[in-house]
């Protein structure tokens, strides 16, 4: 900047007066005391002295200062002013002028020191939920970032957060024990652990007094029911507080060793949660104690850490394997919800009624089945199978007894001799019978009644043996068999009526 | 039901109960064993389901309060729900 000194005098050699002078020439970082020994400042416009051009062709090019819009000069300054790290997070202490809230809710205040001042905005977001309120004539320190609001043309601070002043020391201290922790690192993700699930047993430390115990356990009455919770009272509050609540983590720790000692698993808590409501930063300075931070990091047990509201920030949380934004918020965390855990096993319910169906119904398509397998299996057909099976029993039954006739058939041979003899006698004897017989039925045949004087009478027309007057009537021709020959006649019809 | 509930589930904790009945219900789903055995996991599963539905059902918060004796042996004494008034200690 100081370099940038016009290469010509200023045309006339007129001096302009002290206030005109540009802010960057009296600061040149070459040491150099200011205009009343330096060159003669660049011309620059300034609301009462007149616009002095340099000539072309007397200032080469590159020297030229270029003609700029105001929205121009604008960006150039709002992109220095947010380029420069220092004015994006600055911590600024000083005396609250006027205070002005619109009625959107935003507070408008001017902070002063001896001086200067510097125009502040604080969103109503941010506002609402500080525990403490700027009032004019109050000293204070105000955290944010620098910007410019280029409708105005004004440059001013953008507060996230504003505390009494005396707070400028915790405030240093919070970052330099902050960079050194996390230097050590005692706050990286990769040391973080995942919580337990559904735990069984939680343990709580806070305050035994005020509204965060009760909130945090009316959450888990709620949400989870089923949990058990182990409470470790400690103060939270001043001088006391840091040394209080390492003792409670450290009891908490402890129980758990005990109850796995005792064989009791059952009680020992698996994740703890450190709670405190909200405050100031000086109220919750506590939780930003390097001695409570490195209680937490060496807690066995998962912890959340749930100090203040969402916008309060310390060390503790840091530390802690979640943040949550409040007291209630970790409790939340820890625990499922009783509804969804419900809806859950109402699934698992469904499932199993499903499967449940889908068994028996397939069951009974099989029984089904092997039913019309079985009606489908006529007798016939079973019996067709069973002659089948029979057939081939009989087949192997017909080859083994052939097999043993021809072992058997030498002795068979002789047998056979030995019974012909016997056979042609009978048969001898038979013969000699039938012959008798036979001289018996002709004594007793036909012939034999005729030779002894009776007739045997036939219709003519059919041959058939009359036994009865009446079968040949008047006419018929009859034929009449006699002991030898035949003899034609004519019946006259019966003689008297039969 | 309840009454009816195998002694070794009535015992078993939320989680026992819900983990085995997930099991018991993938077991089921994968199927190919006899329908004995099927009937009986899901009346298995029926036992289940009703030991974690009573305990969603029932549960009662159980608060205690951690309290180190002489010896430095720490006792958890029990605290009523209503009990909301605690002196405060640090131990």
């Amino acid at each position: 900047m100081s370099h940038r000194e016009p290469p010509s005098a200023s045309p006339g050699g007129d001096e302009p007066p002290d206030w005109a002078l540009p802010a960057w020439d009296s600061l040149s970082d070459d040491g150099s005391p200011g205009p009343a020994t330096g060159p003669p400042p660049a011309p620059v416009a300034t609301p009462s002295a007149p616009v002095v051009r340099p000539r072309a062709g007397v200032i080469p090019d590159e020297f030229r200062p270029s003609i700029l819009g105001v929205t121009e000069v604008t960006h150039v300054v709002r992109d220095a002013v947010r380029t420069d790290q220092r004015l994006r997070d600055v911590w600024v202490e000083g005396e609250v002028g006027r205070v002005t809230i619109s009625s959107a809710g935003h507070a408008y205040f001017t902070l002063k020191d001896e001086r200067s001042q510097l125009s502040c905005i604080w969103f109503r977001d941010d506002r609402l939920v500080s525990p403490f309120e700027p009032r004019t004539g109050l000293r204070v320190v105000a955290h944010g970032r620098i910007d410019v609001f280029e409708q105005q043309g004004v440059y001013q601070l953008y507060v996230t957060a504003v505390q009494p002043a005396g707070f400028g020391d915790l405030a240093l201290r919070f970052e330099e024990l902050k960079a050194r922790l996390a230097a050590e690192g005692l706050f990286e993700a990769a040391r973080k652990r995942p919580l337990p699930h559904r735990p069984a047993v939680i343990a709580v430390a806070t305050s035994a007094s005020g509204a965060v115990w009760h909130d945090i356990r009316h959450v888990l009455e709620r949400r989870w029911p089923l949990a058990q919770v182990v409470f470790a009272a400690c103060q939270v509050q001043g001088e006391p507080a840091p040394a209080s609540i390492v003792a409670a983590l450290d009891r908490i720790a402890r129980y758990a060793d005990q109850c796995l000692a005792e064989g009791r698993p059952a009680n020992a808590p698996v994740v703890t949660i450190l709670a405190r409501g909200g405050g100031s930063l000086e109220d919750l300075w506590s939780f930003n104690d390097e001695r409570v931070v490195r209680a937490i990091v060496g807690h066995p047990l998962p912890l959340v850490c749930g100090v203040g509201h969402e916008t309060d920030v310390t060390l503790a949380d840091f530390a802690a394997d979640v943040r949550a934004p409040t007291p209630s918020a970790a409790a939340e965390i820890v625990v499922p919800d009783r509804v969804e855990v419900a809806a859950l096993l109402a699934a698992e319910a469904r499932r199993l009624t499903g499967v449940a169906q889908r068994t028996v119904a397939a069951a009974r398509r099989e029984l089904g089945g092997e039913r019309r397998a079985l009606d489908q299996l006529r007798p016939a057909d079973r019996l067709a199978q069973a002659r089948e099976r029979a057939g081939v029993l009989l087949d192997r039954a017909t080859r083994t007894v052939l097999d043993r006739l021809g072992l058997a058939g030498t002795a068979e041979q002789r047998a056979e001799a030995r019974l012909r003899p016997v056979v042609t006698l009978r048969l001898g004897t038979a013969h000699a019978t039938l012959d008798s017989s036979v001289a018996a039925l002709a004594v007793l045949g036909p012939q034999a009644t005729l030779d002894r004087g009776y007739a045997i009478v036939r219709r003519s027309e059919d041959g058939r043996i009359l036994r009865r007057a009446d079968e040949a009537q008047a006419g018929a021709g009859l034929k009449i068999r006699l002991a030898a020959g035949e003899l034609g006649a004519i019946s006259q019809g019966p003689l008297e009526p039969g | 039901m309840t009454t009816q509930m195998p002694p070794d589930i009535a015992n078993l904790t939320f989680d026992e109960a819900l983990a085995e009945l997930q099991r018991t219900v993938a077991e089921l789903e994968a199927g190919g064993g006899p329908l004995e055995a099927s009937i009986a996991g899901y009346e298995r599963g029926v036992a289940l389901h009703e030991r974690c539905a009573v305990l969603l059902a029932d549960a009662e918060l159980r608060v205690r309060r951690l309290v180190e004796r002489a010896g430095g042996a720490l006792e958890a004494v029990e605290l009523r729900a209503d009990d909301e008034a605690l002196p405060d200690g640090s131990g």
